[in-house]
């Protein structure tokens, strides 16, 4: 086989293939979704992440999160996502047509995060939990987050309001309290956004949710 | 003054080129000179970087199971710590690497010198000079945040410069090629190198610069991810064994037939996988189900590779005793059966519902991209380095422990870890088992594994250490004796290749 | 789906048409011809077949026999 010229269009002949299936076709069929508007209620779903937590969102990709957590909930049947409380259903193309990168994430290391807001709303529960996640699980092998928090001296007119709730051996000395940093704000912000259990025409929720 | 030549093979092949044995070995003593430089440029680089990708290595895989450790700054993080881990091994050694074998092999092949070096030896220049400036980028945080695009935007134009330069350059070498006939080697190595330029400038353009809306995101990020594995270094470990497996034992390839079949089944099949990393996802399952069938053809590609790989050895396997390239070479083309195998069945859907997600995937990836193309890697430095710097290796011990370090590491890290990942998999599909409880299953073979990286590190230093060596030596005074490549030849014969 | 369809059926008739016309091409122009030639490429005089070019381990002392068998290492 030494003719150039066949051997050079062959190649670019085999990989034409799938750049027009795997990349122009998907485009073409996914890369014009609209958000859905629901009939009964006028409500549009998904909409883009408000300020705060589309700044948080940034915070999210720059520590790289998404090599531990996932945001896509398979189907009922095929994994034992839903079983796990990770999500009502499934997750579809129409759930990321506003993120930018879309994080659908490899690995769990790490539970699922697509609806994290709807399984913990908490604010205490987030802080205390990046701050270190023993707090909240213990055993967790997620690395502690201690650098989105100040550790400060407690003011002589008493504790800021959001200072964490610590105890044991996670508390700061006597004197001392630990509050987040803007950016934790924001991430807090960003996980408590993470909500995707809706019912859109492709992915009903199962009647017993409704 | 030279005995008159019998006609060589290659005469035989081509009338035209009625070269003598001696004018031909000079030949190949200019080729080899002309790449001498470049390619050290490169190995040398890409060594670098493994030791740097190494030491992420080590950190990242300890902190999953010490998760305290250096967990006070930002920059120390694990999940930017893995991922310049991950951009320091894949396009720092791992790619430079492949480029030296590359332009060395087609230089070769084509029996044309390298022209213009300074040109790619500037493009080796902005090569590490963009890698440098995006992996501090990823632990300030500036990453993008797709898997294995993660460089940002102000570091990754300077890495499209030095690619484009490298495939334009070999393209032209292919050219202008004095020898007609085209071994397997070179049609993988041309496809490699036209391949890899539309990869990373699709991926660029729909990912990081002008990104599509939603999940195509999703979709062409494991087109380019899986065919970065693919298309561009599984070609040109394919092309390095397909030369030094029948270089070394002094026997041709089993059946050139069965390469060919290998090559454009591969060329077809192995681009239209990508989707098979997306297998649950929320996707149209028509993609899903051709990334699915893509991925089971390719048992024809890997099979008759390793069909003509193995019928090529046998009766050989005492050569192995001998030849360094040899143990790297076969430990890497088995290696590269074996993981292809367990890519396919990681595929299947009964399969992937359970490893998905899990730490399977990763033993997967370390599989395919240490056990068959790093130490397929490592096998063509040991065949290329003496021949370009003129000189013999230095020490036989440093070469025996990096082997066994590498080989060792390698398997008890993805064959256990493989088997971890199943286990993690299984836990996590029975809802009643807490997460934190499928967490601590995975423990021990985190642990392992960091026990191997240290095992591989040390070969990765041991293996440094001889390169340093052997090239401090080419600026010493010329020693005797000749590179063993001349050993058996008369004395009548001509010096120098 | 229906546009989809068309092009997925399409192509998928077309892309091996052109693939095997792209094989009878190649064997009616000696493309596929002497292979077993080709596979001796990497070949030459002082490296001729059955040669082993890379014996850097455990090399046999040089006292021993001048001449190797046919296919084993070189002293």
């Amino acid at each position: 086989m030494n003719y150039g010229p066949l051997l050079f269009l062959g190649i670019l002949f085999t990989l034409a293939g799938s750049w027009f299936g795997l990349v122009l076709l998907p485009n073409q069929q996914l890369g014009a979704l609209q958000p859905n508007v629901n009939t009964n209620t006028g409500a549009i779903y998904p909409q883009p992440i408000p300020g705060e937590a589309a700044q948080g969102r940034e915070i999210y990709r720059s520590l790289g999160c998404n090599y531990c957590h996932t945001q896509q909930v398979r189907p009922d049947g095929f994994g034992a996502d839903i079983q796990r409380g990770w999500g009502k259903r499934r997750s579809v193309a129409r759930d990321y047509i506003y993120q930018k990168p879309v994080m659908l994430g490899s690995s769990r290391t790490g539970p699922d995060l697509t609806n994290i807001g709807e399984r913990q709303p908490s604010y205490d529960w987030h802080y205390t939990h990046l701050y270190n996640p023993q707090t909240t699980s213990k055993g967790s092998i997620m690395p502690p987050h201690a650098f989105l928090f100040r550790t400060q001296r407690i003011a002589p007119d008493g504790p800021s309001t959001n200072a964490l709730k610590l105890s044991g051996e996670f508390a700061p000395a006597p004197g001392w309290e630990v509050v987040p940093t803007p950016e934790a704000t924001q991430l807090v912000e960003y996980l408590r956004s993470l909500k995707s259990s809706v019912d859109i025409p492709e992915a009903p929720l199962p009647k017993s949710e409704e | 003054m030279s005995q008159p030549a019998t006609p060589g093979v290659l005469a035989a092949l081509s009338p035209r080129d009625a070269d003598t044995s001696s004018s031909r070995r000079a030949e190949l003593a200019e080729i080899d000179a002309s790449t001498s430089g470049t390619v050290l440029l490169f190995f040398l680089a890409g060594m670098v970087w493994l030791l740097i990708g190494t030491a992420f290595a080590l950190l990242a895989s300890y902190k999953l199971h010490a998760p305290d450790f250096l967990s006070g700054q930002a920059w120390l993080t694990f999940g930017r710590i893995r991922t310049a881990h991950l951009n320091a091994v894949i396009f720092g050694f791992s790619a430079e690497v492949a480029v030296g074998v590359l332009l060395w092999l087609m230089c070769r092949l084509c029996r044309v010198p390298l022209m213009a070096q300074s040109v790619i030896n500037a493009a080796a220049v902005f090569w590490n000079v963009g890698l440098t400036v995006g992996i501090v980028g990823i632990l300030k945080g500036d990453t993008t945040g797709v898997e294995y695009l993660e460089m940002p935007k102000y570091a990754t134009p300077i890495l499209f410069v030095a690619f484009a330069l490298i495939a334009v350059w070999t393209i032209v070498i292919f050219r202008f090629r004095r020898e007609q006939h085209l071994y397997v080697s070179q049609w993988y190595l041309l496809a490699a190198v036209l391949w890899f330029p539309w990869l990373y400038s699709t991926a660029q353009l729909l990912l990081v610069l002008e990104p599509a809306r939603g999940t195509v995101q999703a979709a062409v990020n494991w087109w380019f991810g899986h065919n970065v594995l693919g298309l561009w270094f599984t070609p040109i470990g394919l092309a390095a064994i397909y030369y030094f497996l029948p270089k070394v034992i002094g026997r041709p390839i089993h059946s050139y037939y069965l390469s060919v079949l290998g090559f454009w089944t591969l060329a077809l099949f192995y681009n239209w996988n990508g989707f098979h990393h997306l297998v649950g996802g929320p996707f149209p399952a028509w993609m899903i189900t051709i990334s699915i069938v893509a991925s089971v053809m390719m048992i024809i590609p890997v099979v008759s590779t390793a069909i003509n790989h193995h019928f090529t050895m046998v009766g050989h396997f005492g050569k192995l005793k001998y030849s360094p390239t040899l143990r790297f070479i076969v430990f890497g083309a088995v290696s590269y059966t074996v993981s292809s195998l367990q890519g396919v069945l990681s595929s299947v859907r009964w399969f992937s519902e359970v490893a998905h997600f899990t730490h399977h995937t990763v033993a997967h990836a370390h599989w395919g991209m240490y056990a068959f193309f790093t130490m397929t890697m490592f096998g063509s430095m040991y065949y290329i380095l003496p021949r370009i710097t003129q000189r013999e290796w230095p020490s036989e011990r440093l070469i025996s422990i990096h082997f066994w370090c590498t080989a060792v590491g390698i398997i008890l890290y993805v064959a256990p870890l493989s088997w971890g990942g199943w286990l993690q998999g299984k836990a996590m599909l029975d809802a009643t088992v807490p997460f934190i409880d499928v967490v601590k299953i995975t423990l021990p073979w985190l642990k392992l594994r960091t026990l191997m990286g240290l095992l591989l590190a040390v070969g990765h230093v041991a293996f440094f250490a001889n390169l340093v060596w052997i090239l401090a030596r080419r600026f010493g005074p010329y020693r005797q004796p000749e590179p063993m490549i001349l050993a058996g030849v008369t004395p009548a014969a001509p010096v120098g290749k | 789906m229906g546009i989809i369809s068309f092009i997925l059926i399409g192509s998928s008739l077309v892309f091996p048409a052109v693939a095997l016309w792209a094989l009878w091409w190649a064997g009616r122009h000696g493309q596929l011809a002497h292979a077993d030639k080709a596979a001796l490429l990497p070949f030459d005089e002082q490296e001729p077949v059955g040669r082993m070019t890379d014996v850097v381990l455990n090399r046999p002392k040089a006292s021993k026999a001048s001449h190797p068998p046919q296919g084993g290492p070189v002293p």
